[in-house]
C-alpha cells in the first residue's frame, strides 16, 4: 500500500489551510486590557495619597493590576502587528510599524507612570489600530468602550 | 508485377497505424496537460477533503464558462500568489468577484481574511478524490 500512495503521490500542494489554529484575531482584546489599565489610573488618582494601611494596600493592588493589563495589551498589540498583519496591509498603511511602536511604548509609559493621560493616548493608539484591522477586512466595525 | 500491389497497402496500414499512435499520444499529453493531481494540505476542507487526500483538477474548466457558487476550486493566496489554497465558491458578487470559505469555517483562513478573489485568478476546478478509494 505504501508503494502506491507513493506511486499515486502527487507533486503539487494544494493548501486547505488556516494562519493559526484558530485565526482568531480582534484589537477588541487590546481595548479591554487598555481599559482596565485607564481604570487603574483613575482609581489610583481618586485614591489619593493616603498614608494609612488600608489606602497603602489598595493603591498597590490598583498598581499591581495597572501592569498587569499594560503589559497584556503589549502581548496582544504584538499578535496583530506580529501574527495578523501581512506585507501588503504595510504598503495601504505605511505607519502601520510606527503605529504599533508608539503603542507599545504607550503601554510601557503606562507601567512606569499613573497618569489618566496616558490610558486615554493608549485607548486611542488602539483606536487607530482598530481602525486599520477592520479596514482590511472590508468591515466597518464602530469603536466602543466597555468602561 | 504483383509485388508492387501488395506492398502498397501495407505501407498505407504502416502510415495509419503512426496516426492513430500519434494520436493517442496526443490526447494523453493533453489529458495529463488539462488535469493535473494535488495533495490536500490542511484541515480547511474536512470533512469533503482531509489532508493527505490526493486530488485532480481540472484547469481548464472555467475556459468556456464562468464558476458557480458551491463548486470546489484552486486558487493562490492572494497575499502569496505562490501558495495554491483550496478553498470552495461561497458566493459571487455581480462583477463576478467570488468569495471562498473552506468547508470547516472555524479551521479556515479564507475571503473572510483576505477578501474577493477574481475569477480569472481561478487555477481550476476540483473533480475530485482519487485517494484514499474509501473512507
Amino acid at each position: 500500500m505504501n508503494f502506491l500512495t507513493r506511486l499515486l503521490q502527487p507533486s503539487k500542494v494544494a493548501y486547505a489551510h488556516c494562519d493559526g489554529p484558530c485565526g482568531v484575531y480582534d484589537p477588541a482584546s487590546a481595548r479591554i486590557a487598555a481599559e482596565a489599565v485607564l481604570s487603574m489610573e483613575k482609581k489610583l488618582a481618586a485614591l489619593g495619597d493616603g498614608q494609612d494601611l488600608a489606602s497603602q494596600n489598595t493603591r498597590s493592588r490598583f498598581i499591581a493590576i495597572k501592569e498587569q493589563q499594560a503589559e497584556l495589551a503589549k502581548k496582544e498589540l504584538d499578535i496583530l502587528w506580529h501574527d495578523y498583519f501581512k506585507p501588503e496591509h504595510l504598503e495601504k498603511y505605511p505607519d502601520l510599524h510606527a503605529t504599533f511602536w508608539q503603542a507599545a511604548k504607550l503601554c510601557s509609559k503606562n507601567k512606569t507612570e499613573s497618569d489618566p493621560a496616558n490610558g486615554e493616548a493608549l485607548l486611542a493608539a488602539i483606536e487607530k489600530i482598530h481602525g486599520m484591522f477592520w479596514a482590511t477586512k472590508s468591515r466597518d466595525v464602530a469603536f466602543y468602550r466597555a468602561g | 508485377m504483383a509485388g508492387e500491389d501488395e506492398r502498397q497497402p501495407q505501407w498505407l496500414a504502416g502510415l495509419a497505424l503512426a496516426a492513430v499512435t500519434l494520436e493517442a499520444a496526443g490526447a494523453i499529453l493533453w489529458l495529463a496537460w488539462r488535469f493535473r493531481r494535488y495533495e490536500v494540505a490542511g484541515s480547511s476542507m474536512c470533512p469533503t477533503f482531509m489532508p493527505g487526500d490526493f486530488v485532480v483538477v481540472d484547469r481548464k474548466a472555467f475556459a468556456r464558462r464562468k464558476p458557480h457558487p458551491g463548486e470546489v476550486v484552486l486558487a493562490p493566496d492572494p497575499r502569496e500568489p505562490s501558495r495554491t489554497v483550496l478553498k470552495r465558491i461561497a458566493r459571487i458578487d455581480l462583477h463576478g468577484g467570488l468569495w471562498l470559505e473552506g468547508d470547516n469555517p472555524d479551521e479556515s483562513t479564507d475571503s473572510r481574511s483576505y477578501g474577493w478573489v477574481r475569477p480569472d485568478a481561478l487555477l481550476g476546478r476540483v473533480v475530485g478524490r482519487y485517494w484514499p478509494l474509501r473512507r
